[in-house]
This record gives structure tokens, sequence and C-alpha cells, in this order.
């Protein structure tokens, strides 16, 4: 049995289980094949995590597998590592560039007014890191945002992104997974995650060109117009599928007989199409 | 891992499965954790199958599987007077023999009643079942509709069980409903209710009170969840209705919040 079979079944297997349950999914599936754990946790979206800045007045931050170091993860407030860790092993630790953590120092200010306009709550995050060492010009990141109510129903938006330059071109590559657990509370819920994948290629002028803050404007006025569009359509999307879509497939199992009343209505309806058609 | 463990991750996979879907499920495990597993997986299988009270093809009749026709290893079907063996996997019904026991008369006329119900309140694949329960005057009464579109990336099934007390006229019960919406993405709706003792002379006409009791609230509660939680959580639209102005002035939304507030 090759891995890239078990890992394609263990997809297959989280797209048909209970949603809500994708952790445990997750984990039992890592104890049953352990050499999958490295592939599964950096490519399955979960829900995402909150963790407290000490050093940026315990402001929160979203955690994820694309902050994560040992058990620790980085602020995008203060860019350090919680719960702290050893100096041997913060050596180890990846860290953006100084001039990477520039734009996603201004890439989570913006982030967090859109967060304010569109969520009126919750919290924000971006990541970034280079895709390649030698390659300054291109790099990866994460756009992050979470926001509950007071019950658990929750709304958990995790776009993972690629730009890369090619010419006077920058390519942006977006996966966007939106978790959605609704809940009433009243024994009923609807709950799951969808994904799509979005591509935009925008000319930018060369980094010669133009200062390194006009690079990174540029940049950020690329990624929040795509993610604001990408964001509404999925919303869009997310609406049709749990409250048509869902709701569809129930009455597909269960129609009650229209009552006599309904059936007299629609006969009456039938006769006024009828006369309109003379 | 030790093989109680291990069976018990197989049993918790396959027990949250979507009723459609196991035979895609029982492939992933396999391919996951090898041919030597195929035993294990299996046993969890049967298991879910009268858990769930999953329907069976023997020779061409739908018979649901339960723990209140299950003999042995050997499931029967009173309505008809058979008994069989079952391929838990394919849900095929093997070595079909004729059975002692069948449906008394009353007990075929509610069966007979509860399939007219259905015919017009059911739009899935209805299987019907009416078991009598040994040594009682009881009886249960379970009612599957599914709907697998597998091509379409969706499954839907609907469940009700009753127990139905023909001495003291007591109908208690629980409807599980289940949605599954798989295309790019994993949605699951889940719903159910537990029927609390009511007494009924008239057990169908009561189920479809019951019944279309349940549809009509879920009815209204998908439109709660959607006006009331979805709208909540992200706006359509940002606070000033316009799409944001990326880029150096974003910060003036927030220069423009602070001086609303004062600050």
């Amino acid at each position: 049995m090759s891995s890239t079979d078990s890992y394609d079944a263990s997809l297959d297997l989280l797209r048909r289980l209970d949603p809500r349950r994708l952790k445990e999914h997750l984990q039992n599936l890592i104890k049953l094949e352990p050499s999958l754990a490295e592939d599964l946790l950096s490519s399955v979206d979960t829900p995402l995590t909150i963790k407290r800045d000490p050093k940026a007045s315990q402001r929160e931050y979203l955690c994820c597998d694309y902050n994560r170091d040992i058990d620790s993860h980085r602020s995008p407030w203060s860019n350090e590592y919680y719960p702290e860790l050893s100096p041997e092993d913060l050596k180890e630790s990846p860290f953006p560039s100084t001039e990477l953590r520039k734009l996603e120092a201004l890439a989570n200010d913006s982030f967090d007014i859109y967060r304010d306009l569109y969520y009126e709550g919750g919290v924000s995050s971006v990541y970034l890191w280079e895709l390649d060492e030698d390659n300054t010009d291109d790099f990866a990141g994460v756009v992050l945002f979470k926001n509950k109510d007071q019950s658990s129903s929750c709304w958990d938006s995790i776009h993972v992104l690629e730009a890369t330059r090619d010419g006077s071109d920058f390519t942006y590559r977006i996966t966007t997974t939106i978790i959605l657990h609704l809940d009433k509370g009243d024994q009923m819920s609807l709950s799951g995650n969808l994904t799509r994948q979005t591509e935009r290629t925008v000319n930018v002028p060369a980094a010669e060109s133009v200062t390194e803050e006009q690079l990174s404007v540029a940049h950020i006025t690329n990624l929040g117009t795509l993610i604001e569009d990408v964001e509404s359509q999925m919303r869009t999307m997310l609406e049709a599928v749990y409250f048509e879509k869902t709701r569809d497939i129930f009455h597909q199992t269960k129609n009650s007989a229209p009552s006599a009343e309904e059936m007299n209505k629609e006969a009456h309806q039938e006769l006024i199409k009828g006369l309109q058609g003379l | 891992m030790s093989s109680t463990a291990f069976d018990s991750i197989i049993e918790q996979i396959v027990s949250d499965s979507p009723s459609g879907e196991i035979l895609e499920v029982y492939n992933d495990l396999l391919a996951i954790v090898g041919e030597s597993a195929k035993e294990s997986i299996l046993d969890a299988i049967e298991q879910y199958n009268v858990k769930n009270t999953v329907a069976v093809d023997v020779d061409g009749n739908s018979v649901l599987l339960s723990k209140y026709n299950k003999e042995g290893t050997k499931f029967y079907d009173p309505a008809n007077g058979i008994s069989f063996s079952v391929d838990h996997l394919n849900r095929k019904g093997l070595d079909v023999g004729p059975y002692s026991v069948k449906l008394t008369e009353e007990q075929q006329s509610l069966l007979e009643s509860l399939q007219k119900y259905a015919s017009t309140n059911f739009s899935g694949d209805v299987t019907l079942a009416v078991y009598p329960i040994a040594d009682s005057n009881k009886v249960v009464i379970i009612l599957i509709s599914t709907r697998n579109n597998p091509s379409n990336f969706y499954n839907g099934n609907w469940k009700s069980e009753y127990i139905y007390d023909i001495d003291s006229t007591e109908l208690t019960g629980t409807i599980d409903v289940h949605v599954h919406y798989y295309e790019d993405g994993n949605v699951s709706f889940r719903s159910n209710k537990e029927v609390e003792i009511i007494k009924t002379k008239d057990v169908v006409k009561t189920i479809q009170e019951i019944e279309k009791d349940f549809e009509d609230l879920l009815d209204v509660s998908f439109s709660e969840l959607n006006e009331k939680k979805f709208k909540t959580l992200r706006r359509r639209l940002p606070i000033t209705r316009s799409k944001v102005n990326w880029g150096k002035a974003i910060g003036t939304y927030r220069l423009g919040k602070d001086a609303a507030q004062g600050n």
C-alpha cells in the first residue's frame, strides 16, 4: 500500500465523517497510520484556536499549523512565540525576514480593519513566510479570521496564499476554507466546511522602480481586494448550501402531502394561469 | 496499538459515517490500514447496520435490519415469513428460507396503513417495518427514507422509530434526520427528536401529526439559523455599506471610527 493511497483515502474519509468531530477523526487517523501525521496536519484545516500575546496587552491572535513551532505559536503582534521557547529551540524557529515582517505587520493592520468592518468582532491574524530564500520577491502566507457568537456558532476563514512574480506581473493563488458551525441548541446542528481556489494576476511594478513601502501597499491592496471578493462569494455559496441545499435534500426524504387548503390554493393558481393563457 | 484500541478507532470511524457512504468508508479504511483489518471493519459495519436499521435487499424486497428481527447471526422478515443471512457490506440478503413467525392480522393491517401514509408523505426510498417484540404485546415501528445521490455529492436519511404498546395504547419514539453534502467540502445537517409517551388508538394518524410537526419545525429552524446566527457572524457588506478601500488610506476607517466614538 503506497502512502499516497492512504493519504488520499484519509482526505476522502475526512470529507465523509461528521465535520463537528474533525479534530478527533484526524487524531484517530494518525493513530491508525502515524506516517500520515505530517501531511495530514499541514493540509487539513481545522477550527482555529486563540491565544493571547502578553507583550501586546494580552491581545488575542489565531493559531494554526502555519504559525506553530513545537507547541508554541508565533503572535503577529509582537512576532514572538508563546508559550516562550527555550533559546536553543528558538534558534531553529521560523521567522519571516525583516522585509517580509514589515509586510506582515502592514497586512495585520489592514486585515484587522477589514475584520472590524465585516465581522464587527472576532479575531484576525496574518502570517507570511518566504517561498524560496534566494528569491525575495515571492512569498506565501495565510490570512485568518474567526468570529463566534455567545452560543457555539462559529465562523473560521482560512486563506492560504502564494504570491509569485513573473516579469511585471504578480500571480496570487489562494485556497480558501471556511469552517462554519451553526447551532440552535435544540438538537439541531448545521456544520461543515467549504473550500475553493482562486487565482488572480495583477501588474505590479518591479521592485527597483518603487519604494519598498509602495510595493507592500500594492500587495496588500491586491490581496485585500481578492480576499474580500472570495469571502463575499463564499458567503453567498455557504448561504446557498447551508440553507437551501440541505433543506432541499431533507425534503427529498420527507415531504408531507400538501393539506387540502394548500391543494385548493394550488388549484386556484393553476386556474388563474389557465385563464391568463387564454 | 492494542487490538482493542485499534478496533475501537475503526468502530468510531464507521459509526460516524453517513448511511449512504459505508462502502466508500470501507474502501478508504482498507487503503489506510490494509487488508488485515478487513474483519475488524466488517464487524463494525455489521453493528452499524443493526444500530441504524439500514435497509437490505432481500430477493428484490427492501427489509430493515434491527435488534428486533435478529436471531443469532440471521434476520427475519415476519411480513413475508422469511429468514435470511446478510452481506453487510453490500446490504444484500442471502440464504433466504421460510420463517415460522408471521405478523398477526392486526400488525399486518398496521403495516399497510403505514405504507399508505408513507407513500404520500415521504419522497425518498422508503422502507417500513412492523416487528413484534417478543414476550409482550408491543410492536416496534421503523420508517427509513433515504435519498442517495453520490453523483451530485449528497445523501439524505430520515429515520423514525416508535414502540407501540397495544395494551396501554402508549406510543414513544425517536426521529433522526441527517443530510450530508460534500461537493467542495463537507457539510452536515443533523437533527433529532425524542417523542414522549402519547396515548393513542390511531397510531398512524398520531405518527403523521408528530412527523408533520417535526418537518415544519425544521423548516422554521433553517430560517432562524440563517436570520439569527449566520447573518450575525459575518455581514454581507461592511458597516459602511460599500467595499473596502484598500491601500494606504485604509487607516482612515479607524480614524473615522475613533472620531465617532469621541476618542
